[in-house]
């Protein structure tokens, strides 16, 4: 019997080596019907006969060229290939994109793997700082800092707009940077929370000015209310935490980061979490849950619940918004309640124990360009082709507005779209049926190419808000205190690696605790303690050790 | 007579080993080649898009740098099996991972195959065919919409459960934020989820009992339960090992798509499993070795889950997968 | 006994009747929900106060949705695939399982370690990737979608199950008439194995219908992308971006509720219509007479 196992392995051997054989040939078959699909072949249509003169270097180019580009297809704006966008494009600079197209839902690993496998198109939008950070040991993508001078708008809007110190939170330890983030002019708060106003007038409630005067007014709801939570949260409170945590002087929700805080005053890092700072946020949350004035489901309900079924409803009074939400909760309302109904407006960020206070960071999500853009001939080209289209005014207008005389008229810094034009995403000519809408009809507003909506030219930003999103700006940038960027901490490959798993049991144990204490969970009074030693023993004190020791040492190194 | 021919085998072996190999081997490819050539095609596909990527396993003992060389680009033996191993956050995964896949198995495993004998018994042929038709749908429900519905049926404030609870109990449980209830609710859906979807598998093997042997039990005076005792559940019992077994080696993997959903940091406790863990994991470091070496460490367990599970199945029982 | 089975209806039958009900009405429940989502109007959505009809009828989201070229496209594209990629992997399946199902098969043992193993050892995302892309220049072709994932361990092994549940004798008698391998498998093996062959069929049907990954890894252009990736982006797009950028609006702009339940009830329903079509196999092939012959 043993023997004929042996024999086996034999003819396994036999086989495969036939089926190697087989394979090729097989495949040879296979491949012949894709000969006809591009497979990154571009580069080879392009070809530009001297064009050395970087002075006079302007779009349109002289000849045509093509640039492949990674592009996020969102699904409330379907992409489709005849927007005037790509003609406009065309039209001015006589570059025409050739895109690879990745649903929204699942971008950021399509574009991971692409750049990982180095098949990633020239030009890889919407990535955030942070995101690049693995790609630059193995060089897949390029060291954008030392192509500047290919890029005047960016650079000069740096210059203008007062954006080193920002810039320099993106540097690596070898000084340069490797995405191009999108740039703001000016700081935007752009989350708060929304009241219904009519409510509060009703009851002679006062709009709160701080945290403390927000839980008054809760407690006079639920006196009214008694049935009701008037505060139900969304965004699973992650939001909330982030906008409230810089008033307390830590970080929370979506920007709970790695729990490392820097402290200007000392010039250190500490683990914010097991401050006292970050326990006097969570008992002020905790009371609010326990004596009922806030909604313990705030934290795990879906979106649709806490607006739809909840706040559109008259079910609660208080929640998170942005700029673009609060308009479409209104819509919603005009559904649900009815319009003339309510009356929903954002408070401008409240005052915690550190005063009010809101992110002043001006940068956005970015472009990386990859190693294979250094390959194109083209490669100058590509660079401002990019500066234009992104960072120009010329660029911007015509991601946001569109072409003038076809969707938009200008008279100053007011942009009107033309009759028969609607922007539904800004509520601009909404009842128009017929009208065709700026976003899915013609390829503006788009996110790739705006960054965001807070994002360019003050002028440009504010022509994209509604009066009130612009009063609620200009009002939180007056009363409040911009939060600087935090100095960055110049970690290798190596530390960084250590840093990110200690990192991730740490904040996994924060979130969780957070959550319990203000859910009531877990007693902020008797287990606070635990708290602060299990964090300890979870390695933060190596992770503040490690942080402090490499931001001491390499802090020099970007003056 | 059976053990005559083996001593004659295995003297001929003892003997003149080297011809009767060669031979034996050519026996069996001349008797059946053409057997074998069924296989070639197969086994290529296998080769090339099994096989070939291997090699990217050695990335668990190399650093890989995402853009750089796909074989990794230094040598660190097991730097990041011991970052795991060491990480008290992946032993909870772990531990998680194994409860609530032992669970889910033995709790689920036997709905499908109830349900296919229960729907084998109806009478009525067109309600037959209704029900059966009926039982599978959940399963095209993404797993979005369901856990957006378990969500909703079970919240405090506007779900149906609680309203019953209020009424009965006077009070209501927030099902989704205890790490007590995170496991009844993952399993419950997930039978509801796939019982018709999975019975479909014994109702193809109950089709394929000769009709003739329940005609013999008829005959031999077998009532309803006997016949089912006698005639059915032997007939699918090489199935159902078959799907156990090969269920027990896949015991590793859960519902990636639908705990992410499903759970919150506050019951990370129970809910967070390997995948989810790495799954946070991976949004912050992009670590491809980390992952590979989390990946070897869960390959290995399943091989061993499986070889024990197929041992005891052949053992115990007479099917098996090998 | 056996001539008055029919007419007696025992407890048991009753029984089962009321589970079987039961069943139906919690299986049921859910997709009556979405439908009744899809078809009504936003209003009563927001409120919340859909439970099992639509209220506010209303088919415009079935309008909007159908008036996407993408979404005909897409629904075109996935169509092609699964017709075709059925028909591969079904092939493939049964060339592996039958030769594995013959236990005296030299090598059998070598064979299913092969295949077994690759259940739990895989190289990874990029070197798959890479072959497909690279080497094999697959990506964003048709043949990306159907080939790499053709063939399922798991079927493979169920289906080896099956066969060897078909007595030997018929196979026997087909060879002593001279009838070869190939013949045996087509003429003898393949007609007694309908149920499976459904099954499969079903399985591998459904896997490509509901398949997003293989697509969204190897497609780069719109015009190829199946139902799933469509369906995928309206469902999870807005909400899956929000969680990983962590709130920044760059992405602004949700999907209403009635337009996702619309888009799955229509990407889902033909594959509910087409499983009646196979059961139908479940009942004929019994193998009624064909062990007589």
């Amino acid at each position: 019997m043993k023997m004929s196992k042996r024999a086996v392995l034999l003819i396994a051997c036999i086989l495969i080596v036939s089926m190697l054989g087989v394979m090729f040939t097989g495949c040879g078959k296979k491949e012949t019907p894709d000969k006809t699909t591009p497979s990154g072949d571009q580069g080879t249509t392009t070809e530009q006969p001297g064009k050395e003169d970087q002075e006079e270097f302007a779009f349109p180019l002289k000849e045509p060229v093509k640039f492949t580009m990674l592009y996020r297809d969102h699904p409330a704006y379907p992409y489709k290939e005849d927007w005037i966008l790509w003609d406009e494009i065309k039209k001015r600079t006589n570059v025409e994109l050739e895109l690879t197209i990745v649903p929204m839902s699942d971008y950021e690993q399509k574009r991971n793997l692409l750049i990982s496998t180095g098949e990633a198109p020239e030009i890889v939008p919407s990535t955030y700082p942070g995101q690049e950070v693995s790609f630059i040991p193995s060089g897949a993508i390029i060291p954008v800092s030392d192509y500047l001078h290919l890029m005047p708008n960016f650079s000069r809007q740096i210059e203008e707009w007062n954006l080193q110190e920002d810039i320099k939170t993106i540097k690596q330890k070898d000084g340069k940077f490797y995405v191009l983030p999108g740039l703001r002019e000016v700081a935007v708060a752009e989350y708060s929370l929304a009241i219904r106003t009519d409510i509060f007038e009703k009851h002679n409630i006062p709009i709160p000015e701080s945290w403390n005067d927000l839980y008054e007014a809760l407690k006079k709801l639920k006196e009214l209310y008694p049935n009701i939570y008037p505060f139900s949260d969304r965004w699973k409170g992650d939001a909330l935490l982030n906008f409230a945590s810089l008033s307390f002087g830590v970080q929370g929700g979506w920007g709970a980061g790695n729990g490392i805080y820097y402290y200007r005053d000392k010039d250190e890092f500490g683990f914010y979490p097991i401050t006292d700072d970050y326990k006097e946020m969570l008992k002020y949350f905790n009371k609010l849950v326990k004596e009922g004035l806030m909604d313990p489901e705030s934290f795990i309900q879906e979106d649709e619940i806490a607006v739809n079924q909840k706040f559109a409803t008259g079910k609660s009074f208080v929640i998170s918004t942005n700029t673009q939400e609060i308009i479409s909760m209104r819509n919603k309302m005009k559904e649900t309640l009815g319009e003339g109904n309510f009356k929903v407006d954002m408070l401008p960020p409240l005052e915690g124990p550190k005063g009010r206070v809101i992110s002043g960071s001006r940068l956005d999500n970015g472009i990386v360009i990859t190693k294979k853009a250094l390959d194109n001939p083209n490669f100058e080209a590509l660079m401002r082709f990019v500066d234009w289209l992104w960072y120009s005014e010329e660029g911007q207008i015509l991601t946001r507005w569109g072409v003038e005389g076809v969707t938009y008229k200008r008279s100053g810094d007011k942009f009107e779209l033309l009759p028969g034009v609607k922007a539904g995403y800004l509520g601009i000519n909404v009842d128009d049926e017929n009208a065709k809408d700026l976003r899915n009809d013609f390829g503006m507003g788009n996110g790739v190419f705006m960054f965001s909506l807070y994002n360019g030219h003050k002028h440009l930003m504010y022509s994209y808000m509604i009066e009130e999103a612009k009063n609620f700006v200009q009002k939180a940038n007056e009363l409040c205190t911009l939060l600087p960027p935090a100095p960055p901490v110049l970690m290798d490959e190596i530390e960084r690696e250590e840093a990110n798993v200690l990192s991730q049991s740490l904040m996994d144990y924060v979130k969780q605790m957070t959550l319990q204490f203000i859910t009531g969970k877990a007693d902020i009074d008797k287990e606070w303690d635990t708290f602060v030693q299990e964090c300890k023993a979870k390695g933060a004190d190596r992770l503040v050790q490690m942080t402090n020791e490499v931001y001491q040492k390499t802090k020099d190194i970007l003056k | 007579m059976g053990s005559n021919i083996e001593i004659q085998t295995a003297t001929a072996v003892a003997t003149k080993a080297k011809v009767g190999r060669g031979k034996q081997l050519w026996k069996a490819i001349k008797k059946d080649w053409q057997l074998y050539t069924l296989l070639l095609l197969p086994l290529v596909h296998y080769l090339i898009f099994r096989y070939i990527p291997m090699y990217g396993i050695i990335i668990a003992f190399r650093r890989y740098q995402p853009g750089g060389p796909v074989y990794g680009s230094q040598w660190v033996g097991t730097r990041y099996f011991q970052m795991f191993l060491r990480d008290q956050g992946f032993w909870r995964a772990f531990r998680n991972n194994i409860i609530l896949s032992v669970e889910y198995l033995v709790i689920s495993f036997p709905f499908p195959i109830i349900f296919a004998l229960l729907l084998n018994e109806l009478k009525n042929l067109k309600f037959k065919k209704f029900v059966q038709t009926v039982s599978y749908l959940p399963h095209f429900i993404s797993t979005v919409v369901v856990v957006g519905m378990i969500k909703e049926i079970l919240s405090p404030s506007v779900g149906v459960v609680n309203m019953v609870l209020k009424n009965l109990i006077g009070k209501t449980i927030d099902f989704v934020s205890e790490p007590g209830w995170f496991r009844p609710i993952y399993i419950a859906s997930g039978i509801w989820q796939h019982l018709g979807w999975n019975s479909i598998i014994y109702l193809a093997a109950l089709s394929g009992i000769n009709p003739e042997l329940y005609e013999a039990a008829r005959i031999d005076g077998a009532n309803r339960f006997q016949q089912m005792k006698y005639v059915t559940i032997p007939g699918i019992m090489p199935t159902v090992m078959v799907l156990l077994i090969l269920n027990i080696g896949s015991l590793m993997a859960v519902g990636f798509e639908k705990i992410l959903l499903l759970y919150n940091p506050q019951t990370y406790e129970t809910a967070d499993v390997i995948s989810t863990f790495l799954y946070r994991m991976g949004l912050t470091m992009n670590n491809y070795s980390y992952g590979a070496a989390v990946g070897l460490f869960e390959s290995i367990i399943s091989v061993i889950l499986l070889t024990t599970a197929n041992y005891l199945s052949r053992k115990f029982t007479d099917s098996s997968l090998w | 006994m056996g001539s008055t089975k029919r007419k007696n209806i025992s407890v048991f039958d009753v029984i089962n009747v009321i589970i079987m009900l039961f069943v139906v009405v919690v299986t049921l429940y859910p997709f009556l929900y979405l439908t009744a989502l899809s078809m009504s109007s936003e209003k009563y959505v927001y409120e919340g106060s859909i439970t099992f009809y639509p209220k506010g009828f209303t088919l415009g989201t079935y309008k909007v949705l159908l008036k996407d070229n993408y979404f005909w496209t897409s629904y075109r594209n996935t169509i092609i695939y699964t017709v075709l990629g059925t028909l591969i992997s079904l092939t493939l399946t049964v060339l592996l399982a039958y030769p594995l199902s013959k236990k005296n098969l030299k090598g059998r043992g070598i064979f299913l370690g092969f295949i077994l193993f690759t259940m739990f050892f895989g190289g990874g995302l990029i070197p798959t990737y890479l072959l497909v892309s690279r080497m094999l220049q697959m990506r964003n072709t048709i043949w990306a979608v159907i080939i790499p994932g053709a063939i399922s361990t798991y079927n493979v092994l169920v289906t080896k199950t099956f066969f060897e549940g078909i007595p030997d004798e018929l196979e026997e008698a087909a060879a002593i008439d001279g009838m070869n391998t190939y013949g045996i498998l087509v003429k003898i093996v393949l007609p007694l194995s309908k149920p499976i062959l459904a099954t499969m069929s079903l399985f591998y049907a459904v896997g490509i219908w509901n398949n997003w990954f293989g697509p969204f890894i190897y497609l780069d252009d719109k015009k190829l992308f199946p139902v799933s990736l469509y369906l995928r982006n309206i469902i999870a797009g807005a909400q899956k971006a929000r969680e990983v950028v962590g709130g920044d609006v760059e992405g602004f702009g949700d999907i209403e509720a009635t337009i996702k339940s619309a888009s799955m009830v229509v990407s889902a329903l033909p594959i509910i219509m087409v499983y009646p079509f196979l059961q139908k196999y479940f009942v004929k092939g019994i193998m009624i007479g064909s062990l007589k012959g």
